[in-house]
């Protein structure tokens, strides 16, 4: 277990000596959080009314809304496309085959890997909510932190299961895949991102109610905004639970599945 | 031990599959012990690989930071990592090439940093695929040099390499297999082969044992 952590720490500092040779993107990063904060200001400001706070959990601006929804959407982003990254990464540097002859287990290669995309997407989301709070009125002391941490932690599980997923189709079939195109696509309309999944129709909500980011989405808000504690929250939460208990063993099956069928085909290093 | 064939002859394939990276169709292999189907796991704790490519490297880390990062995944502690890339650095000229990204770094110097990849944490047995291919006359020279007393007697790992380079064979090699078309024709040492097949060299034996004209090998360097 200490030596797993200890492998996912050399991950991590792998990627960070990466990222910090791009030395710019971290700046405009920040600059594209700060625009990204005063475009939700703007808009919410612009649409705001009576109507459409009464759709909004209570004591909820839409800014506060959009802004959570479209800052922890870059979660499932993160999720779905660092795992698939980092593999096509790997191989197209050659370095795939390298880290399958080390001495670290398949799994920790694969969590390694999305140490830093999770860690980098955290912080993004950190300078987002910043920038909400400081110059547009953000209501960060509304937050419960414990909870906060608690949603953080089962959407990461849960995110992943789908992200490896994703990796394993593209292991297997060497470009990139549908069902991730297609989990974002629907995940921004019928996962609660920039408006309750409440108004949708009666079919895209059954749509809604199966989809993670919503379950995360709905929890991650009640802990920023409305302080809920995790037994506030438990519901959303342990759905979220379920999700990445059934998902992560299965994509790390389905993961390994892939890279048998690779190796047997000699496909491996194939781009 | 070495493998000789032509391109195709599936030497590659094979150090690929003890390397536990493909999974053979049919039959077993066994690497320090271990099936390298069954247990791959248990194989890649004794194992040291160059796949003779000169990819295989984070292109904007150093070298240093390369090898330290793929040693520690080999659970190589940090204070034998810190006395060890140093000193295989300085035998294999790369003092330079430890504190430079590897994308400004030539072929030749980049298939030396993985071969020293591929010793540092001391593996019990080395796979090599055509180990000298990029390197010079004189850096190949000294690697087998290296390689012959410093990994093989010392160290007592068990070497297992591919080369077209015939000089190489019979400088590092105790025994020879030669394949061909993913056959295996023959299993001997040197100078048995030379006997077995009447030849003078293992050159003539190669060509002898396969039906394969020896220039399809390519032109042997000194060593």
């Amino acid at each position: 277990m200490i030596r797993s952590l200890r492998d996912l720490l050399l991950f991590f500092q792998r990627d960070l000596r990466i990222a910090g040779t791009y030395r710019s993107p971290f700046v405009l990063e920040m600059i594209e959080a700060l625009f990204g904060a005063a475009m939700f200001y703007y808009v919410a400001r612009f649409v705001d009314s009576p109507q459409l706070r009464e759709t909004l959990p209570q004591g909820t601006t839409y800014f506060a809304y959009a802004l959570v929804g479209f800052s922890f959407f870059d979660y499932l982003h993160a999720a779905l496309d660092s795992f698939d990254r980092s593999v096509q990464e790997a191989r197209d540097t050659g370095t795939l085959e390298p880290l399958l002859v080390t001495q670290v287990p398949l799994p920790v290669i694969i969590a390694g890997s999305a140490v830093y995309p999770f860690l980098a997407t955290t912080l993004r989301i950190a300078v987002y909510l910043g920038w909400g709070a400081l110059l547009f009125g953000f209501p960060l002391r509304a937050a419960n932190w414990l909870a906060v941490m608690a949603v953080l932690l089962a959407a990461l599980l849960a995110f992943s299961g789908m992200g490896i997923l994703s990796a394993a189709y593209l292991l297997l079939f060497k470009r990139g895949n549908p069902g991730k195109w297609f989990l974002l696509s629907v995940s921004s309309v019928a996962g609660g991102m920039l408006f309750p999944v409440s108004i949708l129709p009666d079919w895209l909500q059954i749509v809604a109610r199966l989809n993670p980011v919503t379950y995360a989405l709905d929890a991650m808000r009640a802990a920023l905004l409305e302080d809920a504690g995790i037994f506030q929250i438990a519901r959303p939460l342990s759905i979220l639970l379920l999700f990445a208990v059934v998902l992560l063993p299965l994509s790390i099956g389905a993961f390994s599945w892939a890279l048998r069928r690779t190796k047997i085909t000699g496909t491996l290093s194939h781009r | 031990m070495a493998l000789l064939g032509t391109n195709g002859a599936g030497k590659t394939t094979l150090l690929r599959i003890l390397a536990t990276l493909l999974l053979p169709t049919s039959g077993s292999a066994v690497v320090a012990g271990h099936d390298a189907t069954r247990d791959p796991a248990a194989v890649r704790r004794h194992l040291g690989y160059h796949a003779g490519s000169d990819l295989g490297f984070y292109a904007r880390l150093t070298g240093r930071e390369n090898l330290r990062f793929f040693g520690r995944l080999n659970h190589l502690p940090e204070a034998k990592l810190r006395k060890r890339i140093p000193e295989l650095a300085e035998r294999f000229e790369l003092q330079s090439a430890l504190e430079r990204q590897v994308r400004a770094l030539s072929s030749g110097t980049i298939q030396r940093l993985s071969l020293l990849r591929a010793i540092i944490h001391e593996p019990k047995v080395l796979l090599l695929d055509e180990p000298t291919r990029s390197l010079d006359a004189i850096a190949a020279g000294e690697f087998r040099h290296f390689l012959k007393s410093e990994v093989l007697r010392k160290q007592g790992t068990s070497l297992l390499f591919a080369s077209h380079t015939l000089s190489e064979i019979e400088f590092l090699a105790d025994r020879v297999a030669i394949l061909n078309e993913g056959e295996l024709v023959a299993l001997d040492t040197p100078a048995n082969l030379k006997t077995g097949s009447r030849a003078a060299t293992l050159e003539q034996a190669f060509s002898r044992l396969t039906g394969h004209s020896a220039h399809v090998l390519e032109e042997p360097v000194s060593s």
